[in-house]
């Protein structure tokens, strides 16, 4: 029977063949570098209860290694592929035993900001020193040249990394599930504390754990480094559709991992192959099917593990109601001070700073309502921001609506998308809903990038601003000020007033227990999901304004990098404070005015203060201030030292 | 009762906070080598805690510790256990994604002292049927004895057991009763929580009685019904 079909191929379908496993090819080598990222940051995940996101930055810090060792140690290329994840899990033993040991105690959160915060710095230190271009880094000779396999060309180094990276694999599963040490770290991944109560020095596995994820980013690193150009940013984009892998293959088994990997790859490629334009979305839009269809994952179990912050640092919340004379005065001198301070701070500052740093505090608040009062995570703020942005900046250029209009057409979509990533985040839990909105973030991100309409790199220019409801003219900055003014005052006390609201109250009350709240009778995903669209309200307000303030949508809003603003703003004010927001945002907007001039160092030195924040200042400004205050008026009143000691303890 | 001089462990005005509620209020004990003290009293007296504070596993404790003459305090558990002392808490905390003879395989064993294979299998001989089951898979009493087993594996000399008879069926606690009287022999020294009384008289050589976070009874076991009378204000019987 196969002599029959063999001979009748003909030339055409002969080269559809050859095109089929042209691609698949292609999936298996992606698939290799895919099963070697997401096994590391599965292993970490396991167990360190850490999402580290300087992983992509432990990858191209592989590549570089390989790349250096070749270019000024003239080593041989078996030697530095063996070096190259020495020298990367070494430094991930650093970055566990220096930092981020310290937040092995706290929500898992802190753990992401931190490596977060590491990855800014690493990746701006290779920027600023190799910059942005990529770096030639040849395989070697005896590994140039392919196979003729006869129907196909089949690369010789391709083979080699599909090769290395099944080993490595092979190895880490006989590692962990066939030696004493695997034992030792599967049992302190299921109860840390218990292991150590059972003899086992469980700090030392987690160094070790680190360091055997951060090695085989590292590897692949190194065997990426000839198939990509070796550059700062190849492990930034990469980590993300990583997560994705991560989320559709749930993090339950090594082999679940690999197997996901591999499977999503091939269909990538495919992708690229059918349409060229969805191959870059493929595996995001899978992860969102797979996140209706099977929400821990398809190898994952299910888990409930939530996250929590101190309870002191939570803010109190209280409805109005029965409120006094002099609360009630105390409560309305709040918005006349800030009344008073946004008519007197243009006549001090430039308007331009103070509208960026208007427009940031409101997409930071969106972050921190999510947050610190509903306690939902959204590393993906910047999709709303962009969203409105570029909308707002098209109805108004375009379409040539006015700006009431086209802020209208902004906002609306923000919230639409909102609403969107945030039914599919709700739908899993703590550092998941970190990888899922950073996932779907991207997702919308690539949309851009390839839309004609954002105009790629060059964003959307010289957007028009108009006259305002056809009476206040635009073009005059200052009116500009005024209308950016009362929108921060709508959002911050529009917040404040919904917070001690029924609504507001419920929704922290679930950030609180969310079990209780269910047993008491609330639809709970209800009102996390109308958290999320008052949250994309926020930051599509902001994304829109900014397009109007700046005349500009571009890029950088919808990117990564912007949600990691909105965290280490929220961060630096103090999560969970409605003040907060723009107490960070002020701070960051000084910081990075009088850092431009640094170039590259800008992100290095960003990173520098989100690891500071992380480590020694969680509690943010506007608590700590608020500790000092009440530690001042307890000596004015007299009461002992011991006393005031106790209460900042406690409020720690 | 073999006790000699040295306490194995003192404790002394020991307090503990599981976040901003203190448990214990100077807790103060002292265990002496090869005597088995039993520790009762109401629920949420800290009969567990103190078995945490001796391990270190809690958040927040101050007050001296002494293990075998040494200060304990800032010793990290797993340096605990290597001194010689095995927890095994009320949850049984069996890792259920491993088998039985991985979980008999993780504790290190400590200066060659560790309880060898086959003692195990004499002491639980039920343990030995399900060797390649998974933790996740074992009844109750199964894994009670598989706690026990664990900590002797490390070669633990001193046992703090979190309540090892609680919810098991009579036949299983006659078991693990069998096995720690045959513990005892050996001069083992045991710190034992438990609610069943009966069990505890039966086995200890002293009897603690803890209320509000301190001790406030301590009695030899001599006279069954004098003890009896003296426990029942304290645990309301």
């Amino acid at each position: 029977m196969f002599e029959t079909v063999l001979p009748a191929i003909w030339p055409y379908e002969r080269a559809m063949i050859d095109l089929i496993l042209g691609y698949l090819t292609i999936g298996v080598v992606n698939g290799s570098f895919y099963a070697l990222l997401s096994l590391g940051l599965a292993v970490i995940f396991g167990q360190l209860n850490v999402l580290n996101m300087a992983h992509g930055a432990f990858y191209m810090m592989g590549a570089f290694v390989a790349w250096a060792a070749a270019r000024y140690l003239g080593l041989t290329y078996l030697v530095t592929l063996a070096l190259a994840p020495l020298c990367v899990a070494g430094v991930g033993i650093v970055l566990e035993r220096v930092l981020l040991r310290r937040t092995y105690g706290l929500d898992p959160l802190y753990g992401f900001m931190l490596t977060f915060g590491c990855s800014l710095v690493i990746q701006g230190a290779f920027q600023s020193r190799f910059g942005s271009t990529g770096l030639p880094f040849a395989a070697p000779d005896w590994l140039s040249g392919g196979f003729e396999l006869g129907f196909l060309f089949f690369p010789t180094y391709r083979l080699w990394v599909v090769g290395v990276a099944l080993c490595a694999c092979g190895l880490v599963w006989l590692f962990v599930n066939r030696t004493r040490a695997g034992v030792i770290l599967r049992a302190s991944s299921e109860n840390a504390a218990i292991t150590a109560a059972l003899g086992i020095r469980v700090p030392r596995v987690f160094a070790v754990t680190f360091a055997l994820g951060a090695g085989l980013a590292g590897l692949a690193g190194v065997l990426a480094g000839p198939i990509y150009q070796v550059s700062p940013l190849m492990g930034a984009d990469i980590l993300l559709v990583v997560f994705a892998i991560i989320v559709i293959g749930g993090m339950g088994s090594i082999g679940g991992t690999i197997a996901s990997s591999y499977g999503l790859a091939i269909i990538e490629s495919f992708t690229q192959a059918l349409v060229p334009q969805a191959s870059s979305l493929v595996i995001f839009v899978l992860m969102c099917v797979v996140l209706l269809l099977r929400p821990q994952g398809l190898f994952g179990i299910a888990t409930i593990r939530g996250h929590e912050f101190p309870a002191a640092r939570l803010p109190c919340v209280s409805s109005n109601e029965g409120a006094t004379g002099v609360t009630k005065l105390r409560s309305a001198l709040g918005p006349l001070l800030a009344a008073a301070a946004v008519l007197a701070l243009p006549t001090i500052f430039y308007p331009f700073y103070l509208m960026k740093m208007f427009c940031l505090a409101m997409f930071a608040a969106s972050f921190n309502f999510l947050i610190g009062f509903a306690g939902l995570v959204s590393f993906g703020q910047a999709a709303m921001f962009g969203t409105a942005a570029y909308l707002t900046a098209y109805a108004a250029k375009e379409w040539l609506l006015a700006p009431e209009l086209s802020i209208c057409v902004g906002v609306g979509a923000a919230i639409v998308l909102g609403l969107a990533m945030g039914a599919l985040a709700i739908r899993r839990r703590g550092i998941y809903q970190a990888m899922i909105t950073l996932a779907i973030a991207q997702m919308a991100y690539f949309l851009y990038v390839q839309s004609p309409f954002t105009h790629g790199e060059d964003g959307i220019q010289s957007v028009p601003r108009g006259l305002l409801f056809g009476l206040i003219d635009l073009r005059d900055d200052m009116n500009v000020y005024w209308v950016c003014a009362s929108a921060m005052f709508a959002v911050f006390f529009g917040l404040r007033r919904l917070l001690s609201s029924p609504f507001g109250m419920l929704v922290v009350a679930i950030r609180d227990n969310e079990r209780r709240a269910v047993s008491l009778g609330y639809d709970v995903k209800r009102y996390q999901l109308a958290a999320f669209g008052v949250a994309s309200f926020c930051a599509g307000l902001a994304g829109s304004l900014s397009a109007i303030v700046f005349q500009l949508a571009t890029l950088s809003g919808v990117h990564w990098g912007l949600s990691g603003e909105a965290v280490l703003m929220a961060l630096i004010g103090s999560i969970g404070t409605l003040s907060g927001p723009l107490v960070g945002a002020a701070v960051l907007v000084t910081m990075q005015q009088f850092l431009a001039p640094f170039g590259a160092w800008v992100q290095i030195i960003q990173g520098v203060v989100f690891v500071v924040c992380v480590l020694v200042f969680r509690d943010g400004l506007v608590v700590r201030a608020q500790i000092a205050l009440s530690a001042i008026r307890r000596r004015m009143t007299g009461l002992s030292l011991a006393a005031m000691k106790q209460a900042t303890a406690r409020s720690l | 009762m073999i006790a000699s001089a040295d306490p194995v462990i003192s404790m002394a005005d020991v307090r503990a906070w599981y976040g901003d509620s203190q448990v214990l209020f100077g807790a103060a004990l002292d265990l002496y080598q090869g005597e088995v003290v039993g520790l009762v009293g109401r629920n949420g007296a800290g009969k567990t805690t103190i078995l945490r504070a001796i391990m270190g596993l809690l958040p927040r404790q101050c007050g001296s510790i002494r293990l075998w003459g040494r200060c304990a305090s800032g010793m990290p558990a797993y340096d605990r256990v290597r001194l010689g002392i095995g927890y095994c808490p009320e949850e049984r905390a069996i890792f259920a994604s491993l088998t039985v003879a991985e979980n008999l395989q993780l504790p290190p064993s400590i200066r060659g002292v560790d309880t060898p294979h086959d003692e195990i299998v004499a002491l639980f001989p039920n343990l030995a049927r399900r060797w390649r089951h998974l933790g996740g898979q074992l009844s109750g009493g199964e894994q009670q004895m598989l706690a026990i087993a664990r900590i002797l594996r490390a070669g633990a000399r001193t046992l703090l057991l979190d309540e090892p008879t609680e919810g098991l069926a009579p036949i299983i606690v006659r078991q693990i009763e069998d096995a720690l009287i045959e513990l005892k022999r050996r001069g083992y020294t045991v710190l034992l929580v438990e609610q069943n009384l009966d069990f505890v008289l039966h086995l200890a050589d002293r009897v603690v009685a803890v209320d509000d976070g301190a001790i406030v009874e301590n009695l030899s076991t001599r006279s069954d019904q004098d003890v009896r009378n003296r426990l029942a204000g304290h645990l309301a019987l």
